[in-house]
């Protein structure tokens, strides 16, 4: 069954059900639809702005054209990792709009704002995904990654499930990459 | 009134900075971790404290503990963007008396402070008739 959240063309949604069933990661749909929301509430909470979900698309690596990269880990039953990539534009304009005041250039408070979006992006989900498990999913402190001249790979052939989404303060991406444990 | 105000991000603090002179408080002291926390809650006297769970060094959930084990009564909130029912029954156990949930909008977040002054107040007071 199409996920509500889900609205992608047909082809694109057959697709990415294709690839999902043959990641060796086994990433559910339903995994994904938490951090979705956690996202639009954390804009239209923290941020008073509306975002617009864009076309879901499955990946193995991140390329080297977003600017700043804030990483979360998750553990428990549930595992793996969710990353919020922004271009520098769109960074200064959220942080700017939680600091109500203009911030022009990214330092340490960029920064750590960046980590707590994505700490609340994470934790926003967290309830969902504790939902009929056994061991409850933790959160790691989060890690921001800043430059456009890296790539991250994942060795382990771990398959992320890309969202992007654009918004008055500039478009940004989430990734999520999760599984969950056996037996779990 | 006196408030400390615990989180590892700064722009944690300075939301909730913001939001709790709205509800009447007039000081804000800024504890990084937990174990900052522990610190400065037994050197002073707070009115109310506001704690993030997931934070290096000493977790929320620890630090709480650790300032119930100082014999301080002071109401503690949770400010946490975990949402799960089972971890914020472990922190009402802890000894936490209500929490906030990020992200929050600033007027909400204020009256829910208001609330649980308000209800630690008359609880003392029913303690001491």
């Amino acid at each position: 069954m199409r996920p509500a959240a889900m609205k992608m063309g047909d082809n694109d949604y057959f697709t990415t059900v294709r690839l999902l069933q043959n990641s060796s990661n086994s990433i559910k749909a339903e995994y994904i639809n938490p951090f979705i929301e956690s996202v639009k509430n954390l804009f239209e909470t923290m941020l008073n702005c509306q975002v617009v979900r864009e076309d879901i698309a499955l990946t193995t690596r991140i390329p080297p054209t977003l600017d700043i990269v804030a990483l979360i880990g998750l553990s428990g039953c549930i595992r793996g990792n969710v990353a919020m990539a922004f271009p520098v534009k769109t960074a200064l304009a959220m942080v700017s709009r939680a600091y109500r005041s203009q911030i022009v250039v990214v330092d340490s408070m960029v920064i750590d704002a960046v980590a707590e979006f994505v700490n609340i992006v994470a934790g926003g989900a967290q309830a969902s995904l504790n939902q009929d498990v056994k061991v409850p999913v933790d959160l790691t402190i989060p890690t921001v990654i800043r430059g456009n001249r890296f790539q991250m790979e994942y060795p382990s052939m771990a398959a992320w499930i890309e969202v992007p989404f654009s918004s008055e303060l500039g478009p940004f991406t989430i990734r999520i990459s999760i599984h969950k444990k056996d037996n779990n | 009134m006196r408030a400390l105000i615990v989180d590892d991000s700064r722009l944690a603090r300075n939301v909730l900075i913001s939001v709790v002179f709205k509800a009447g408080i007039t000081q804000a002291d800024q504890a990084t971790d937990g174990i900052e926390a522990v610190e400065m809650a037994s050197r002073n006297n707070y009115d109310i404290i506001f704690m993030d769970w997931n934070m290096p060094n000493m977790k929320g959930i620890d630090a709480v503990k650790a300032i119930r084990e100082l014999d301080k009564k002071t109401p503690i909130m949770m400010v946490t963007a975990l949402a799960d029912p089972a971890q914020i029954n472990e922190a009402l156990k802890a000894g936490v008396n209500n929490y906030l949930l990020k992200p929050f909008k600033p007027e909400k977040a204020a009256a829910k402070i208001e609330e649980t002054l308000a209800l630690f107040s008359q609880t003392k007071k029913a303690e001491i008739a």
